[in-house]
């Protein structure tokens, strides 16, 4: 009698362990699909209120809303000064392979570009180049400093 | 009749029988330890002079040898202080009870003298110690400054000898060295023998440098580089130190690698942020577009008969394994296990496909089929990358990446070698932090 | 609904029970050997010489002389063999050019095996034939069928109804045989590559000769992988010497053909 007690107790503990761990690759899964960096820790300025970069998620060269957001500033901003010209700069973060990354990097600085001269900038104003992981941001080995390095920058050239 | 007829098969089978019958007995199981060996130091000719005999080759010679059989993983050499006989007369005639005495198996011994014209004469004998017989015996002549590569030649030899296949020693890894902080890299491309020895810097550092790859020949390497902020891939001819630009692409070209014949360069060209797999013909500079996709494609190899090509592409969602023909046809996905896999190199027998995978935030060395099947993991780490094959497909060299801490310090990159047991995983000296490496052919093809 | 539980609980672990049971009975029928070896191993010892050379051993002096003669009697002919030139690193050109200038090739090879005398191939010693140094007594050409496919070079000889070990006297054997047989791991597994070494035995177990049964394939080009499982097959049973035999039967172990195939283990 008291052993199958006892195995009642271990089948509600196993049941509740199971929720559990359902619930934790859920949240994982969540993470995974959209880690784009939305601090502001590493952001400079092309000019007040407009930021410089965008981010985001793990492999993925899509446009999160804010990055949108960020880029219609930059449009703006560019269409406002149209002597200026810039260089869009792919980044990846550290956890993927190196090649994979430089493509991954251009497909990201080309996104923006894209986007860029979807809002009314003239393409001939913008460059693009990847550099892959070959230059963080943040040089540490977390999840932070690696959100914060898949990035676009929008960098003027003159 | 019927028994009459047994009758008569009994006496047959007692004609074929000889007069009793041998016990037979399966041996399917051994010990897949290394082999013992024992290297002697080589022995000085008397006449040798004083320049020669202050090089110390006799023990750097044998040192090196052992270095490289030890590395192998298939061979154990024995301590020298538990040698009986002295180097020449093990080298004329070895006492095998004495070298059987500390439980070695196989022997080898060797003599250098000069010949004419200063030229070093190193020979060297390799000896069966069980069986008492001698397996093999060579003479090497060269100027005295090649006795490193004389010493990764014999290493070739014994290897040879006794494994039935080719050794890998006489060879050299090219790779990038690395310095400086994280967030602002200095590169170089530099170049030395297989175990680590005569690192020799082929660019400035001036500009990032990435993915050098030999040519067959070990003449020329194909590589990366930012050169006036221009991503792109290049040819070095490493005997004249020339540098050219490989195509004219309106855009980011990357991860070179030869063709088997060494006529072509295979990589990936990025146009509009797609990237494609496209290949040169280094003399006619024609360009050809293997693919056509709006995913990644990229890290190209070729299988060594060059008639397909493996490559890495993302057209699934995730990073994946993919074969065609070399013209670009009938592409198949081969990787379908979990977790994302990237470099896949195909190995010089052919057979096998070296690729790193992603899974559960760890990186692994692996290899499979070139149908996909017989996936076997190598080994496991924080992050590692990038494997190159021996020039035998034995084994295999990576970079390896230890994590920074949070302040972003700490964090560098060195390269490893494994073999295909997966047993054998060591640590390939480098002066600097050290990535992307590649394996040339063997030096003496014969 | 809590008897029925019960019931099937107490039924499940009856059966777990009688299958654990029956299982280490099998288990321990194969394991008994396991236990002999090493029991073996340990009684192997009081022979203190377990390594097969000793001095005394009148077939090996004979091979010593023989070893000696060799390098005496007929220093080998050079041939120098051509050997292609490196790929010279920048710093090096200069030095390897002239060397060039002077010479073809900064590293020659000559091969000091391959010429031996005539006299050296008949009499004394051929270092590519394992054969010289094994008796050459071939008395009895029967040949097990058991478990191993004949290949078309031993079809000459016969089959024969073999007679057995027991599976502890024949696993006490292997077991013995196992530590002593290196496997050359770099063999392929995929080949069908079984060495099949003939012994015959003293009653004491030491060993009085060794044959490799196919020896036309230990030259035979193209058949290297074959020769290096065959010399390392040899020199496992003569590690393995003396063996511990059954201290009966003598008539029945005093010839054995030992199969070696390492296919499971390389594959594994």
């Amino acid at each position: 009698m008291i052993f199958f007690n006892n195995l009642n107790r271990v089948a509600l503990v196993l049941v509740a362990t199971l929720f559990l761990g359902a619930c934790a690759t859920q949240q994982q899964a969540t993470t995974k699909g959209d880690d784009a960096y939305t601090g502001t820790e590493t952001v400079k300025f092309l000019a007040d209120g407009v930021p410089d970069r965008v981010f985001f998620s793990t492999n993925k060269s899509e446009l999160t809303s804010a990055a949108s957001a960020t880029l219609a500033k930059q449009a703006a901003y560019l269409k406002a000064n149209p002597t200026l010209n810039v260089v869009l700069e792919g980044h990846a973060d550290e956890r993927g392979t190196r090649e994979y990354n430089l493509a991954l990097g251009q497909k990201r600085a080309t996104a923006a570009k894209d986007f860029l001269v979807s809002n009314g900038v003239a393409a001939s104003r913008i460059k693009v180049i990847s550099y892959g992981k070959e230059k963080p941001v943040n040089p540490a080995s977390n999840a932070l400093a690696w959100s914060q390095n898949r990035r676009s920058v929008t960098v003027k050239t003159n | 009749m019927k028994f009459k007829i047994l009758k008569i098969f009994a006496f047959l089978l007692f004609l074929s029988t000889k007069s009793f019958a041998v016990v037979s007995v399966d041996i399917t199981r051994g010990n897949l330890d290394p082999l013992p060996i024992s290297v002697s130091d080589f022995y000085l000719d008397a006449k040798l002079n004083d320049n020669i005999k202050k090089l110390q080759l006799e023990s750097k010679i044998s040192e090196i040898i052992k270095n490289n059989l030890s590395r192998s993983g298939l061979f154990f050499p024995l301590e020298k202080k538990s040698f009986i006989q002295v180097p020449e007369a093990a080298h004329n005639k070895p006492r095998f009870e004495d070298w059987a005495f500390i439980k070695t198996q196989v022997l080898v011994t060797g003599k250098i003298s000069l010949e004419k014209e200063g030229r070093l004469r190193v020979e060297f004998k390799l000896w069966d110690v069980v069986s008492a017989t001698e397996l093999s015996a060579l003479a090497f002549y060269t100027t005295p400054d090649n006795w490193r590569r004389i010493s990764h030649m014999i290493s070739d030899k014994i290897y040879e000898r006794l494994t039935g296949e080719k050794g890998y020693f006489d060879s050299r890894i090219i790779y990038v060295s690395e310095t400086g902080p994280k967030v602002d890299r200095k590169k170089r491309l530099a170049v030395m023998d297989q175990d680590g020895y005569g690192v020799k810097y082929l660019t400035l550092g001036n500009e990032l440098v990435l993915t050098p790859r030999f040519s067959p020949t070990s003449q020329h390497v194909t590589y990366m580089s930012y050169f006036k902020n221009l991503p792109r891939v290049y040819l070095l001819n490493i005997e004249t130190g020339l540098q050219d630009l490989v195509g004219d692409f309106p855009g980011m070209t990357f991860a070179p690698r030869f063709s088997p014949d060494g006529k072509k360069i295979i990589m990936s060209f990025a146009q509009e942020g797609n990237s494609d797999i496209y290949t040169m013909d280094i003399k006619t500079r024609v360009v050809e577009r293997l693919t056509d996709h709006p995913a990644i494609d990229t890290s190209p190899s070729y299988s060594p008969d060059s008639s397909y090509i493996c490559f890495n592409s993302d057209r699934s969602g995730g990073q994946q394994i993919y074969t065609m023909r070399s013209d670009g046809t009938n592409v198949k996905r081969i990787s379908f296990g979990e977790g994302l896999y990237g470099t896949p190199v195909w190995s010089p027998r052919g057979d096998l496909i070296a690729f790193t995978k992603l899974y559960k935030n760890k990186f692994y060395i692996g290899v499979m089929r070139s149908d996909g099947s017989g996936e076997r993991l190598l080994t496991e780490n924080f992050y590692q990358e990038a494997p190159s094959w021996s020039p035998n497909g034995r084994v295999l060299v990576f970079y390896r990446e230890t994590p920074a801490d949070n302040t972003g310090k700490g964090g560098g990159a060195k390269l490893w070698s494994i073999d295909l047991t997966g047993y054998n995983e060591r640590l390939i000296q480098t002066p600097t932090d050290a990535s992307d490496p590649s394996w040339s052919g063997l030096l003496s093809t014969k | 609904m809590q008897k029925s539980l019960k019931v099937s609980l107490i039924a499940h672990l009856i059966i777990i029970i009688i299958s654990s049971l029956s299982l280490s009975f099998l288990t321990g029928r194969v394991q008994a050997p396991l236990v002999i070896s090493v029991d073996l191993v340990q009684i192997g010892e009081r022979t203190n010489i377990p390594y097969a050379p000793k001095v005394s051993d009148g077939e090996k002096t004979d091979k010593k002389t023989k070893e000696r003669l060799v390098t005496e009697q007929a220093p080998p002919k050079i041939v120098p063999k051509e050997k292609p030139d490196a790929v010279p690193m920048p710093e090096n050109i200069k030095q390897i050019k002239e060397i060039l200038e002077k010479r073809q090739n900064p590293v020659k090879v000559e091969d000091l095996t391959k010429q031996t005398s005539e006299f050296e191939k008949k009499e004394i010693f051929d270092p590519n034939k394992i054969s010289a140094l094994i008796d050459k007594s071939k008395k009895d050409n029967s040949e097990s069928n058991r478990k191993v496919s004949l290949e078309a070079t031993q079809s000459q000889q016969k089959n024969v109804v073999t007679s057995k070990l027991t599976i502890t006297q024949e696993d006490a054997i292997k077991a013995q045989i196992f530590k002593c047989w290196n496997i050359p791991i770099g063999l392929p597994y995929n080949e069908n590559l079984t060495v099949k070494i003939r012994i015959k035995l003293n009653p004491d177990g030491s060993l009085i000769s060794s044959e490799i049964l196919d020896q036309a394939r230990m030259n035979t080009a193209g058949q290297t992988y074959y020769k290096i499982l065959a010399e390392s097959a040899l020199r496992a049973v003569k590690l393995c010497n003396p063996l511990k035999v059954p201290s009966t039967d003598y008539e029945r172990w005093k010839e054995m053909q030992l199969n070696f195939d390492a296919k499971e283990m390389l594959k594994g």
